[in-house]
């Protein structure tokens, strides 16, 4: 007798939901266990997830361009009942396991979703505040999350009692009516209770994660549905017509909020309003969004450089023993680019000076040294910023360092870097060597206290005492985490660097 | 000299519109009309004469058929004065009515054939007198356009101003072309008691509505008419004293036959050579007409143009909508003409109108579109008025359902239109006017019965299998 089982995302890292950019199944198909079901994309890699089983592909849960979250349902898939059997056996999901047993089993729990009440007239509102963690205990009617409207700000209270769970909403997301706000983990009595009163259709099958797969996407089906019947020329009646001429707008820039994309008068106040505060030259300008690592790396950058005293400190370094170094390696064919020689200087100096591997913790009152040397290597990509990681630098040859940044840059350009190959940094640097500047000013990659910033070497005249002699220099900017380090320690860095680089024989000490 | 701030050349409705609003909003304004009595060709010797007769051609067909409803009334007797002076009435009504409000804005009239000396000023024909304005309006309108190999100096060939002063029934009347003018004029005279023959050049009646739409009215004329030659050309017309000789090309019709009278209804040409107009500037292309922009501004900044002048259509109603956009623009305001439809409408007997894109313009330009027809024979009020023919079509955007055109033949097409056109300005979809509930039983209702005929909804015929 065929059952169905659904499949959830498997833990897939450090992310709260990510893309949905590929279905590679449909309903009817069937698959083998290990056969790919969908692809996601996090802010800087795409991964596939796998069938855990075989079976044949019942029901869909996603779709393109859908949000996915560690535990969401993907799919069901139907199999024989032996197949089930070994998969719920191997791969059940506590929830699963306890629905079954909870009318009998008084100390099991129950997970159960809370979703955003109605809120009234609007398509999706602000999460500007989350009161709750996972782990906190809460009571009916406190308060889990503040949403901000265009008028007013509210607190959305719990419906029943229990102990977080999950969060599905961060600060800064939008929510819709009927969205997923958090999953409260609660006793079986009470989780019967809140089942009942909210049972949702597919309840029956299994309780719990049934209640994940349908609600988020639900209320994203419509707004697209809302975006293809658009026609090209959006419609507006006669007095919008006449309202736009005179305030002088081309209703052809405008995107009308109405039925099937309809000019609304609201929509050309609301225009009118933009230009009024942000000003309109008169020129044609183009709204292009940013890409997703550009959007996802800014919030990053902008908190960096916000929160964190930053004090920059310049050197430029003689490299005419690491240049001759190079030139002759060269010769044998053996590619090194200044930036190996850098890393290797930095761990070099990173050991002397710990506190620059480390970061400060959240309170801000205790600094993590970190005891291993890895290092986070900027890399421009099409879409944007990447740092991709190098890990143990201490412990590689240079000529393992340059195979390794060479595959690295190049999966990155890509879009092919595994999100646990940008993770776990103790110290960053960016170099702009190869395209030009004389200086600028590293925004430290938080949590770490410390970057590097590597201009393009220069020859410049050098007094050496009796004369100017034509000498390769490059420059170097350290910025650094001014609560964790003082300005002594960042110029001892800076100069044991230098000192380092232009007597590269000193690597070997 | 007279000094005036805006100067608007021609009374009829476009004119006097653009006088009165330009008044309204604060302006001083002067008026030229050649013709003592305002209103224009539309007034005068057009929409409301042609109107009023056919009235009165609508009342004898009434009448005959009234047989069938059991009622039998005498042959009429025609007092042609009577019928006239009717005319003359309602036509001086308005006229007069036009006076007094010009009166009552204070717009100073000024009666005279005005021609352009400059940017600023124009003269009165034949006198010395000119007038200097700082704004100009042009509605100097269009007339009938006459070929000179047609014998126009002969009284019995006539154009359509010359025919709505009923002169005479004549016994055989041929008109020549079938578009509105010709066959409105046709319907008068057909009721009045003349054998009508007419002849077109185009493969259909009113060449530019679709074939569908002009079929009732077709059937109807070729019955009841002596003849109606599709394809035809008038190669040849001699006043011979026992009538007018007219020579045919075509497949149906004879090589010659002689009429009574002949009207010639072949078009309308713009007035636009005829004001000096090029000495204030303005460009004018070789047919007459002045193009403008959507602010109905001509090339030369202080002078507007509006109406017949400016193009096709050469309706009254967009004539009057131009006016108001030039009036407003020149008085600081921001308007501008971008109506989405114009409707047409040809007051015969059944009536034909049409707003929005015809079947053709669509397919011409490769919409895909969803059509909807009603035959008015499945339609109550239809029957209850004792007559059958007539259909509404409706036409909508394949994909989003949404309204793109309309056309109506039937009792008050014309009337019944103009829900069409306010759908076509508000976006309407199919469902929008399905779903409105229109009242039963009217004419009216065959809008909605074409709008569910598209949409598979109707229940007052078998809805087309094509779709749900």
């Amino acid at each position: 007798m065929p059952t169905k089982k659904n499949v959830e995302l498997p833990d897939i890292g450090d992310f709260d939901s990510v893309d949905v950019i590929e279905v590679l199944v449909k309903v009817g198909d069937v698959v083998n266990e290990n056969d790919s079901l969908i692809t996601l994309e996090t802010d800087k890699a795409t991964m596939e997830i796998p069938a855990p089983f075989s079976g044949k592909v019942a029901s869909l849960a996603v779709k393109i361009g859908d949000k996915i979250a560690t535990g969401e349902l993907i799919l069901t898939l139907e199999s024989d009942s032996d197949q089930a059997e070994d998969a719920s056996n191997e791969a059940a999901s506590p929830s699963n396991s306890e629905t079954i047993e909870s009318s009998n089993n008084k100390s099991s729990t129950a997970q159960k979703n809370v979703e955003l009440p109605d809120i009234g007239d609007f398509d999706s509102v602000d999460v500007i505040e989350v009161l709750v963690k996972v782990g906190d205990v809460v009571n009916e009617n406190d308060s889990l999350i503040t949403l901000e409207t265009d008028k007013a700000t509210m607190e959305i209270p719990a419906p029943f009692s229990g102990k977080v769970a999950s969060l599905a909403v961060k600060i800064g997301d939008k929510i819709a009516t009927g969205e997923l706000i958090l999953t409260l983990e609660s006793d079986s009595d009470q989780a019967e209770d809140a089942s009942n009163e909210a049972a949702s259709p597919s309840n029956s099958e299994t309780i719990e994660s049934s209640n994940i797969e349908i609600e988020a996407p639900k209320i994203e089906t419509t707004k697209e549905e809302i975006t293809l019947t658009t026609d090209s020329t959006s419609h507006a009646s006669p007095s919008i017509r006449k309202l736009a001429r005179e305030l002088g707008v081309s209703l052809s820039k405008i995107k009308g909020t109405g039925k099937k994309g309809r000019i609304l008068e609201d929509d050309l106040k609301s225009f009118v309003k933009q230009i009024v505060i942000h000003g309109d030259t008169g020129n044609e300008v183009e709204v292009v969004p940013l890409s997703r690592i550009k959007k996802i790396s800014g919030k990053h950058l902008s908190n960096s450089w916000s929160s964190i005293p930053h004090v920059t400190q310049f050197d430029e370094v003689n490299i005419e023993q690491l240049e001759k170094f190079r030139k002759h390696q060269k010769e044998r064919n053996i590619k090194l680019s200044p930036l190996i020689f850098i890393m290797k200087a930095v761990v070099q100096v990173l050991k002397r000076h710990p506190n620059f591997n480390a970061s400060l913790d959240e309170t801000g009152e205790n600094l993590i040294v970190k005891k291993y040397f890895n290092l986070g290597i900027a890399v421009d990509t099409p879409n944007g910023l990447v740092v991709p990681v190098v890990k143990d630098v201490g412990q590689k040859s240079l000529v393992e360092l340059a195979e390794e940044l060479a595959d690295i840059s190049s999966r990155a350009r890509a879009g092919q870097l595994q999100a646990s190959e940008m993770k776990g940094a103790g110290f960053t640097i960016s170099s702009l060597g190869g395209i030009g500047g004389t200086q600028f000013t590293p925004i430290i990659n938080a949590p770490e206290v410390a970057i590097l910033g590597v201009s393009r070497t220069q020859i410049k005249p050098v007094w050496n005492g009796s004369s100017f002699e034509p000498t390769a220099m490059i420059p170097l900017a350290l910025s650094y985490d001014h609560r964790v380090i003082d300005g002594v320690e960042g110029a001892k860095f800076m100069a044991e660097l230098n000192q380092v680089l232009s007597n590269i024989m000193e690597m070997l000490l | 000299m007279i000094k005036t701030k805006v100067l608007v050349i021609g009374s009829g409705p476009g004119g006097y519109t653009a006088a009165f609003r330009a008044a309204d909003l604060g302006n001083e304004v002067t008026l030229i009309e050649t013709y003592k009595t305002l209103g224009g060709v539309c007034l005068n010797v057009g929409c409301i004469p042609s109107k009023s007769l056919l009235h009165t051609a609508e009342v004898i067909n009434e009448a005959k058929h009234a047989s069938q409803l059991g009622v039998t009334f005498a042959s009429p007797k025609i007092d042609l004065d009577g019928v006239r002076k009717n005319k003359e009435d309602i036509v001086s009504k308005l006229t007069g009515g036009i006076q007094a409000l010009a009166k009552a804005r204070k717009v100073k009239v000024i009666t005279g054939y005005a021609k352009f000396l400059s940017k600023n000023q124009v003269s009165l024909d034949g006198t010395d007198e000119v007038i200097e304005f700082e704004q100009c309006i042009i509605a100097t309108g269009s007339r009938v356009t006459k070929f000179p190999m047609f014998p126009f100096e002969d009284k019995r060939v006539m154009d359509s101003t010359d025919a709505l002063m009923l002169d005479d029934i004549p016994k055989r009347m041929l008109v020549v072309g079938g578009g509105i003018i010709g066959l409105e004029m046709a319907t008068i005279y057909d009721a009045l008691g003349s054998e009508i023959t007419i002849v077109e050049l185009g493969g259909q009646i009113i060449p530019v509505a679709d074939k569908d739409i002009v079929t009732p009215l077709f059937k109807k004329i070729k019955k009841n008419y002596a003849n109606v030659f599709l394809n035809t050309k008038v190669t040849k017309m001699t006043a011979a004293k026992k009538g007018i000789k007219v020579e045919f090309e075509g497949k149906d019709a004879p090589e010659s036959d002689t009429f009574d009278k002949v009207l010639v209804a072949v078009g309308r040409t713009p007035n636009g050579l005829l004001i000096d107009a090029e000495k204030a500037g303005v460009k004018i292309d070789k047919s007459g007409f002045i193009s403008t922009n959507n602010q109905m501004k001509t090339n030369i900044d202080n002078i507007f143009a509006i109406g017949d002048i400016v193009g096709q259509p050469m309706l009254a109603h967009k004539a009057t909508h131009e006016a108001k956009v030039a009036a407003e623009v020149i008085s600081g305001g921001k308007s501008g003409f971008d109506a989405l439809t114009i409707p047409s409408v040809a007051y015969t007997d059944p009536e034909i109108a049409w707003t929005g894109k015809t079947e053709k313009e669509l397919t011409e330009a490769g919409v895909k579109f969803t059509k909807g027809v009603f035959p008015w024979a499945a339609s109550g009020k239809n029957l209850s008025i004792g007559r059958s023919e007539g259909i509404s079509k409706g036409l909508f955007d394949a994909e989003s359902g949404k309204i793109l055109g309309m056309g109506i033949c039937g009792n008050n097409a014309g009337d019944l239109i103009s829900e069409a056109s306010l759908a076509i300005e508000m976006g309407c979809d199919m469902s929008d006017i399905a779903l409105t509930i229109h009242a039963h039983p009217t004419l009216s209702e065959t809008t909605a019965f074409a709008a569910e005929m598209a949409e598979g909804t109707i229940t007052d015929l078998m809805p087309p299998r094509k779709k749900k």
